[in-house]
């Protein structure tokens, strides 16, 4: 039956060539649309994911991760003291301006963080020594955002709000969800840079204590006046969901992954639909002579999941050039073997979906209808 | 030859088919009683609408009379559900159309493979099957050609071929001659012949060509939806 399906398809290479096109289109757009979400989901719980904090605090009521409301030391010393936290440091996340070698400026977000700050450090370090980001002044970026600040080797100076930096390492592969390209620091240049009192911050980063759950802390913390806690998991979640459905990104990308599941969906039903009419004639005198409709749905099925395969393959090498293309761009088209084999099974859905009016029209296709005409 | 001893292998009895209601209807076929005796070629000749087409339908199992029963080696199939049908038909019928009806993409050989196996979704030997019935019809040197290479009647040959497939007592043909210039037509009618003599099928042949008469042993005259005369011709099986 595979081989009949194959012929079938393949006898009008033009009409499999659009086909396959079709479901090639819906492939790439369906991977590179989700990836692309993904790779900024990515960015925007970036920080969160990489630290090894159990639990987060922050303000009350603060729901951005990357515009979080300022707390004080006062909040981070009732943090510290709570039965079950283990560990507590602070951490600066703000937008300060970053004066470029050509006298520009260019929007940064800058993380400051408590000297030997443990639960969150610079991660994937490419050049320099980590480990001076103490020193006053001290900043690390990523190679990725040198076209932007225009920064490629350790020891090059600049000026944030017009506070001295210098930078002593280069990370690769950490980027902002905002664009703005990452600065790390301690967390007192981290003030200077972006204009916040002495004893202002954001966040407290938690240990639990040995023994005692992250919730069971996240609950103690939640108990502190004017301040809300949440385990890192669910802090993850909140900073994707807030740019995800509140800003209307999810639902951009969503929106053109279906459209590109409505492209594929159309174009092979056509196509298939088109050559089971073409067929109808054959497939009624093999019913005339007690072919089974099981069988004749088993061809048209199979046609339609070689259009599938084929147009997996097409697609996703076309979405694999599309991602090396984008990253010349600073964007993250993130392929994860999840979205692939998802991905992989919506297509083979579409496509019998697709196929979906050429079964009915074979179902009720009347054997006697090979005598007229 | 003679049928009064021989058991029908198929048969009309009173059979009527009347289409649409009240104003509109439309009786295509009234009160028909038609035996087929394995071993002959019974043509079946009328003028356009006499209704040749819904009997041979309605005898193939692919239409089903208003009154009246039909009989399949001698069982009463009129009163059987739909979804019974397609075995009986699957072993009781072969079809041959004016169109030959091939597959274009598929070669001879797989034309006819393909509807043995679906028939029987687990034949492994559909491939011999086939090319032992291509063989058959003398197309031994045609097993790998498609359609579009090979003439008229050695398309119909590949048809008649597929028709044998599951090998049926009984071959239907709707005009199997009617696309073919006189000599293939020719041909293609000594071939069903030597089924209905040799292998001892029953064909059945719709026809408007008279030329077709010295391959038969009967002839059904079918006017106005009604079966007017059925004649024994005297010298048939000629070549």
């Amino acid at each position: 039956m595979w081989t009949l399906a194959r012929k079938i398809l393949l006898h009008d290479r033009i009409k499999f060539a659009v086909a396959a096109a079709g479901v090639s289109i819906s492939v790439m757009l369906v991977l590179v649309q989700i990836g692309l979400y993904l790779g900024f989901m990515q960015n925007a719980s970036n920080l969160i994911d990489h630290a090894e904090a159990d639990v987060w605090v922050t303000g009350e009521g603060s729901e951005n991760f990357d515009f979080s409301s300022p707390i004080d030391d006062r909040a981070f010393y009732q943090v510290a003291s709570t039965p079950g936290v283990a560990r507590a440091e602070r951490l600066l996340l703000a937008f300060g301006q970053f004066r470029l070698a050509d006298g520009g400026t260019q929007g940064v977000q800058v993380i400051g963080l408590d000297p030997g700050a443990r639960l969150l450090r610079p991660w994937n370090v490419v050049a320099g020594d980590v480990r001076r980001l103490g020193q006053p002044g001290a900043i690390v970026t990523d190679v990725s955002e040198a076209p932007k600040l225009k920064v490629g080797r350790v020891g090059e100076r600049r000026e944030i709000f017009g506070a001295r930096a210098e930078v002593v390492a280069l990370t690769s592969g950490i980027r902002s969800f905002t664009t703005s390209p990452f600065v790390w620091t301690d967390l007192d240049s981290a003030r200077a840079y972006t204009l916040y009192p002495a004893d202002r911050f954001n966040f407290v980063m938690v240990e639990a204590a040995p023994g005692v759950a992250p919730a069971e802390v996240a609950r103690r913390l939640n108990a502190l006046p004017n301040l809300d806690a949440y385990t890192g998991p669910r802090m993850s979640a909140r900073a994707r969901h807030y740019w995800s459905s509140r800003t209307g990104v999810g639902a951009g990308f969503f929106t053109t992954a279906a459209l590109g599941v409505v492209v594929g969906l159309v174009v092979v039903g056509q196509i298939l639909y088109n050559g089971t009419l073409e067929h109808l004639r054959e497939y009624g005198t093999l019913k005339a002579m007690g072919a089974r409709n099981g069988a004749i749905v088993r061809v048209i099925v199979y046609q339609a999941l070689i259009s599938a395969v084929v147009g997996f393959a097409l697609g996703g090498g076309l979405a694999i050039a599309a991602r090396g293309a984008m990253v010349a761009a600073n964007l993250t088209v993130l392929l994860t073997p999840t979205l692939v084999i998802g991905t992989a099974i919506l297509t083979a859905v579409m496509c019998c979906a697709a196929a979906l009016l050429s079964v009915v029209k074979v179902l009720r296709l009347d054997p006697a209808s090979v005598f007229k005409g | 030859m003679s049928n009064s001893h021989r058991p029908a292998v198929a048969s009309l009895a009173g059979v009527t088919k009347i289409y649409g209601d009240g104003d509109t209807q439309v009786t295509a076929l009234a009160d028909a009683d038609l035996s087929i005796y394995p071993g002959e070629i019974l043509l079946i000749e009328g003028p356009s609408g006499s209704g040749k087409t819904t009997l041979i339908s309605i005898l193939g199992l692919l239409l089903k009379p208003t009154r009246g029963d039909v009989y399949v080696r001698g069982e009463r199939v009129t009163g059987l559900p739909e979804r019974a049908l397609p075995p009986i038909r699957a072993s009781a019928f072969g079809f041959v159309f004016q169109g030959f009806n091939l597959f274009p993409a598929l070669t001879a050989l797989e034309n006819v493979a393909i509807a043995i196996r679906m028939k029987d979704p687990g034949n492994r030997d559909a491939d011999r099957q086939a090319r032992r019935l291509l063989s058959a019809v003398g197309l031994d040197n045609r097993l790998h050609h498609r359609p579009a290479d090979l003439s008229g009647g050695q398309k119909q040959r590949v048809a008649i071929a597929r028709a044998l497939g599951g090998d049926p007592a009984i071959i239907v043909g709707d005009e199997p001659t009617a696309a073919l210039d006189t000599k293939t037509a020719l041909g293609v009618m000594a071939l069903l012949r030597s089924l209905a003599t040799d292998a001892g099928r029953a064909v059945v042949v719709v026809t408007h060509d008279p030329r077709l008469e010295r391959f038969a042993d009967r002839v059904a005259r079918v006017e106005d939806g009604r079966v007017v005369a059925v004649d024994t011709i005297s010298q048939p099986h000629a070549a």
